[in-house]
This record gives structure tokens, C-alpha cells and sequence, in this order.
């Protein structure tokens, strides 16, 4: 392994010689993807890196408890992807691979740091949806009053899910913001279709029931 | 699944159009979840940050950087094996001691190794040099830990 030619790839912006197919054509899987990885084409493990970075630092974002740990977290999945690439098997689809990996650091992150408090943000600069408007300086009354509500909304809906038991908390969390179906989170989890369902719609009945006042 | 239907994951069927249109407990527990559903949706995520690539490739580089051959290698290596086997022993004893199967901290690790080289400079030196083996061997035992669980292929 050349790891000059590896950082060459790595680049910000790199021109990748990679040119991974279209969904439905014929081409690559991501699990065949993987195996260039392991026979040493580092512009295969670019293509990885771009296709998943934004939704493991999504999806580690709302299992952390901070962003930059999240960021942490989603970096430590691609570094142990890339360190276990010689010992890769496609015996199972990638991302289940992949999300099994980035549960493991999750959960045990969040283990971890159970007792630190959370970090609380809402994103002063974020454009309002309905009014386009950017609300990091209320300038009236029911603007800054609009600003708290949906900020506390948030924080509600956040603290609901996150009180949800470990398993549940994942499930939802692919379900609703990762869009898995439920035979990628039953794979992830070990769990058996039915118990994946079963256990979303308890967790989503806790939600509903719990969430009533915000609505 | 209702959450499935409200979200408009699953499609509306018209039998299932038709209980709703007729049976009020359904059609009122739908839009219930509707709701939680779109709420659920308020819950934005942010975007990776400029530096997420950056430091992802300076990890990147540092890991390809260590030496390719397998850990069982490093066993070998005399002074690493020594430290490894303090290492070992303690991450054994703090196993059973917590319970958790967790690591002791580097402080912990830093303290045993203090307290085998008295404070000349060559034993300050020889310390330095062995404590940076155990920090970069921290990477390796966790890697050990997680072989067997996480790293595995399903
Ligand atoms: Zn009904």
C-alpha cells in the first residue's frame, strides 16, 4: 500500500478514478466496492467515505450527545472499516457491516458518557422553514417567542427519544432519520423482521403518547 | 404499521382507506401519528463540518502510517510484549474489579510505569519512551476487544 497515492485519493476534493454505477445498473455493490478496498484501490475507499460520511455523522449525531463527538464517532467507523478491509467478507450486505459497527461505537460512547449533560443546540443561524427568515436575532416579540417554542419543541422531541430504551432509541433512529427498511435494522440488530417491528411500534406508541403535548 | 402509513412509507390501500373512512378510534390514532411523525421530522441533523474531512484524513494517514504486519507480531517485540503485559493485566484485573470490561485510564497505566523507573533522567526517558508505546498500543488492545464483536463480519 502506497500511502502517498492513498492521501492522493483522499483529497478534498478528489478526481477518483473510481466510477462507481448508477443504482440498478450494472456495476458495483458497495460490498464489491469493499473488496477493491481490500485488493488495495484506495479510490474505492474514497467512494465509500463520500457515500457514507454524511449519513453516519447524521445518524451519530443523534446517538451522541455533542457534535463533535459525533464526528469523532463517524470517522472511527471509516478508520475500522479501513483497518479490518484484509479480514472483509461480503457475506453480508455492507451496510449492514458498516451500521453494526457504527451502533457498537455508539452504544458504548454513549455508556460512557451517560452522565455528562448533553450539549444543547439549536441552530441559531438556521433558516426558519415556513418563513425563510433567520431567527439568530429576534427582532420582535413574537418572533423570539416563536424561536423558543420550536426550540424547546426540539429539545423535547430529542430528550423523548433519546429516553427510549438503548435498542428502540436505534431502531428509530434508522427507521425514521437513517430510512432502513426493516429488514436492515433487524440485520443490524440481530433481531428477527417481526421483533424489528414490534419493537419500532413500541417505541413509536411511547412517542406518540409521550409527544401528545407538542403536537 | 400506522407510523409506516402516516409517514407515507407504506402505501394507503384502499381497504385501508376504507376502514379509516368508517371506523373513528383508527382514523383518530393515524392522525395522531401523523403528527408524531412529522414532529419527529423537526429533528434536524447538521451537516459533516469543514473539518470532518480534514481530520478524518490525518487519522487515515496516521493509520497507514503503523506497521501492516498483524498484531501477533508486536508480541515479539520485547519491550512492547512487557508493556503489553502490564496492559493485559491490568485491563484484566480492572475487568473484574468494575465489572464493565473497561480499560483503566492512560493515568493509571502512566503511574504503574512511573513507579517501576525512579526519577533519573534515563529512567524519566526510558518511561517517556515506553508510555508512548502504551498509547499507541491503547488503539491496538481496543482493537482486540472489538475484533471478536463489532469488527467481525455478520
Ligand atoms: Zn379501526
Amino acid at each position: 500500500m502506497d500511502p502517498g497515492a492513498l492521501m492522493a485519493a483522499m483529497g478534498p476534493h478528489p478526481a477518483s478514478s473510481f466510477q462507481p454505477a448508477v443504482a440498478g445498473e450494472e456495476g458495483y455493490t458497495d460490498a464489491e466496492v469493499m473488496l477493491r478496498v481490500k485488493a488495495g484501490d484506495e479510490s474505492a475507499f474514497d467512494y465509500l467515505v463520500q457515500k457514507y460520511r454524511r449519513p453516519l455523522v447524521s445518524f451519530m449525531y443523534r446517538m451522541a450527545r455533542n457534535t463533535a463527538a459525533a464526528e469523532d464517532l463517524a470517522q472511527e467507523v471509516f478508520l475500522r472499516v479501513y483497518r479490518s478491509r484484509q479480514t472483509y467478507e461480503a457475506s453480508a450486505k455492507f451496510t449492514t457491516w458498516l451500521y453494526r459497527i457504527a451502533t457498537n461505537l455508539a452504544v458504548n460512547h454513549a455508556r460512557d458518557t451517560r452522565h455528562e449533560r448533553p450539549e444543547v443546540t439549536v441552530s441559531l443561524d438556521e433558516p426558519d422553514e415556513e418563513t425563510g427568515t433567520t431567527l439568530d436575532v429576534p427582532d420582535s416579540k413574537s418572533t423570539a417567542e416563536e424561536f423558543l417554542v420550536r426550540r424547546e419543541r426540539m429539545l423535547a422531541i430529542r430528550a423523548k427519544v433519546e429516553a427510549l430504551p438503548e435498542r428502540q432509541k436505534l431502531a428509530v433512529i434508522m427507521h425514521k432519520y437513517q430510512q432502513m427498511d426493516y429488514k436492515q435494522i433487524a440485520d443490524v440488530l440481530k433481531l428477527s423482521e417481526s421483533a424489528t417491528k414490534s419493537l419500532l411500534f413500541r417505541a413509536y406508541e411511547t412517542l406518540r403518547e409521550q409527544l401528545k403535548e407538542f403536537v | 404499521m400506522m407510523p409506516d402509513l402516516a409517514s407515507g412509507l407504506m402505501e394507503v390501500t384502499p381497504e385501508i382507506r376504507g376502514h379509516l373512512a368508517g371506523c373513528v378510534a383508527c382514523a383518530g390514532k393515524m392522525e395522531e401519528f401523523r403528527q408524531t411523525m412529522a414532529l419527529l421530522d423537526e429533528w434536524k441533523a447538521p451537516e459533516p463540518s469543514p473539518y470532518f474531512d480534514v481530520r478524518l484524513q490525518a487519522r487515515l494517514r496516521e493509520e497507514m502510517a503503523k506497521p501492516q504486519a498483524g498484531w501477533l507480531t508486536w508480541f515479539r517485540r520485547p519491550v512492547l510484549a512487557a508493556a503489553l503485559t502490564v496492559l493485559l493485566g491490568l485491563g484484566v484485573g480492572l475487568f473484574f474489579t468494575k465489572g464493565g470490561g473497561r480499560y483503566g485510564s492512560a493515568d493509571n497505566v502512566v503511574a504503574v510505569i512511573d513507579s517501576t523507573e525512579p526519577g533519573t533522567a534515563v529512567g524519566d526517558l526510558q518511561a517517556l519512551e515506553k508510555n508512548h508505546d502504551l498509547y499507541a498500543d491503547f488503539d491496538l488492545l481496543d482493537d482486540l476487544e472489538v475484533q471478536h464483536d463489532v469488527v467481525a463480519n455478520p
